[in-house]
């Protein structure tokens, strides 16, 4: 008021103030904390939300790069009787409702049936959509359009989220998010990074376990055990060993908890071991080995359920063989460090093999992971 | 893996020659796949396996 009424004169102001500036330095304090205890949280949610934002951004933009991407790559490599972009970019927005948790007895069988028929569904939608597909095209498609699916599904929560957090002006409900999203953001650049090596065929850090086991099955006679999952027989210092994997080169993990349970049914082993890519912890080295206890496999939890519930069942010891990488290495292009750790991880395996069974045993080695690149 | 890490890498195909073990590396070409056969040997003949494909990181 003032400043306002009469023009406002610094010397005037000081002399009023006196000389001594208590005052002022007591104001220049009082002011700044008002504003803290009243819109502390505004400005927090203001601060966190511009960061968010440039995040979600980012995300919109990875959709749309690999939507275009994949589109292109369709058009470029495959041929078909109609423009197929309409069909595929309505397939970017199915959703899967998972099935009610309430009794959980049974939800195994569930879950499997459901996600096994959605990848029929998309398998035979996409059969159709093209003339002379081989099944490695067919895989990589279906692994391509994952990627997609999973960023957009990404970008539409983190978004929803920020928005509603936004409109309500709730800061507790961005703060979630805030904590989330690196975690997303780092999931997101790997599946950004991953198109490349997926579209050109190439084996990725996930394929690590089907490169031992496939190295192992040279020179055997291969048989379809299951849907896209190969098995062999060889023999090791007078041990029997069955190996089993997904069938390469294709972009597929394979069905190897329904391999084990036709390998059961021919002959029971003394022992599994399951080889597969782990992710490493903060501080941990790329491309370290390490050995444990307990079915290694990732995915959803049905297959490991599978492989647990036989295990237990027959009273079979399942020992892992992991090599750690970061989520980025899992999901492209193997790095050399991982590449090159192939022949110590196979040593490990006989060892273990050596250690943990006698002669005339018979030991089951599960490569688990995507075997894009990997043949056997 | 910290985002300065994520440098473009160049992919390579690693093979090993199945009768005289000699190794070579070349850039990856389309339709290369890990133990398949591909090219002969330039020094036997021999038929040369595709062992191991890596992306180095260009520095």
């Amino acid at each position: 008021m003032i400043v306002k009424d009469m023009d406002f004169n610094f010397d005037e102001f000081m002399a009023w103030v006196g000389e001594d500036t208590d005052t002022l330095m007591m104001l220049l304090w009082i002011i700044p904390v008002i504003i803290f205890v009243f819109y502390g949280q505004r400005i927090q949610l203001l601060i966190s939300s511009n960061e968010i934002k440039k995040d979600i951004e980012k995300l919109e933009e990875y959709t749309s790069t690999t939507k275009k991407d994949f589109l292109k790559y369709v058009k470029n490599n495959l041929t078909s009787s109609s423009d197929p972009s309409k069909k595929l970019d309505s397939f970017f927005d199915y959703f899967t409702i998972m099935p009610v948790d309430l009794d959980p007895n049974g939800i195994i069988s569930k879950i499997n049936h459901l996600v096994r028929s959605r990848e029929d569904f998309i398998r035979l939608q996409i059969n159709n959509m093209f003339t002379d597909l081989s099944s490695v095209e067919l895989s990589k498609l279906q692994n391509l359009l994952e990627i997609v699916t999973t960023l957009q599904l990404f970008h539409k929560h983190t978004r929803h989220l920020y928005l509603t957090a936004k409109k309500q002006k709730n800061f507790p409900l961005i703060l979630p998010l805030q904590m989330m999203i690196p975690f997303i953001m780092e999931e997101a650049e790997a599946l950004k990074d991953a198109m490349h090596a997926i579209k050109r065929g190439q084996p990725i850090g996930d394929s690590i376990g089907p490169m031992i086991v496939g190295e192992l099955m040279l020179e055997t006679k291969k048989e379809n055990v299951t849907f896209e999952t190969v098995w062999s027989k060889t023999t090791f210092e007078d041990r029997d060993l069955f190996l089993l994997k997904a069938e390469g080169p294709n972009a597929t993990v394979g069905r190897p908890g329904d391999g084990f349970e036709k390998i059961i049914s021919t002959k029971k082993p003394d022992l599994v071991i399951m080889i597969d890519a782990a992710l490493k912890l903060e501080g941990e080295n790329s491309a370290s080995i390490a050995k444990g206890f307990g079915a290694a496999i990732g995915g959803i939890g049905t297959e490991r359920f599978k492989i647990e519930e036989i295990a237990t069942k027959n009273e079979i010891p399942i020992l892992a063989l992991v090599v750690k990488q970061s989520i980025y290495e899992a999901i492209t292009l193997m790095t050399d460090d991982i590449a090159h750790q192939a022949d110590t991880v196979k040593e490990e395996l006989l060892q273990m093999i050596r250690d943990n069974t006698v002669s005339g045993q018979t030991i089951l080695v599960i490569g688990v992971g995507n075997t894009i690149g990997v043949a056997q | 893996m910290k985002k300065s890490e994520r440098k473009l890498s160049t992919c390579y195909t690693f093979l090993k020659c199945q009768s005289c073990k000699i190794s070579k590396k070349r850039k990856f070409e389309d339709g290369d796949v890990v133990f398949s056969k591909t090219q002969n040997c330039s020094d036997c003949d021999g038929k040369m396996l595709i062992t191991k494909i890596f992306g180095e990181t260009m520095d």
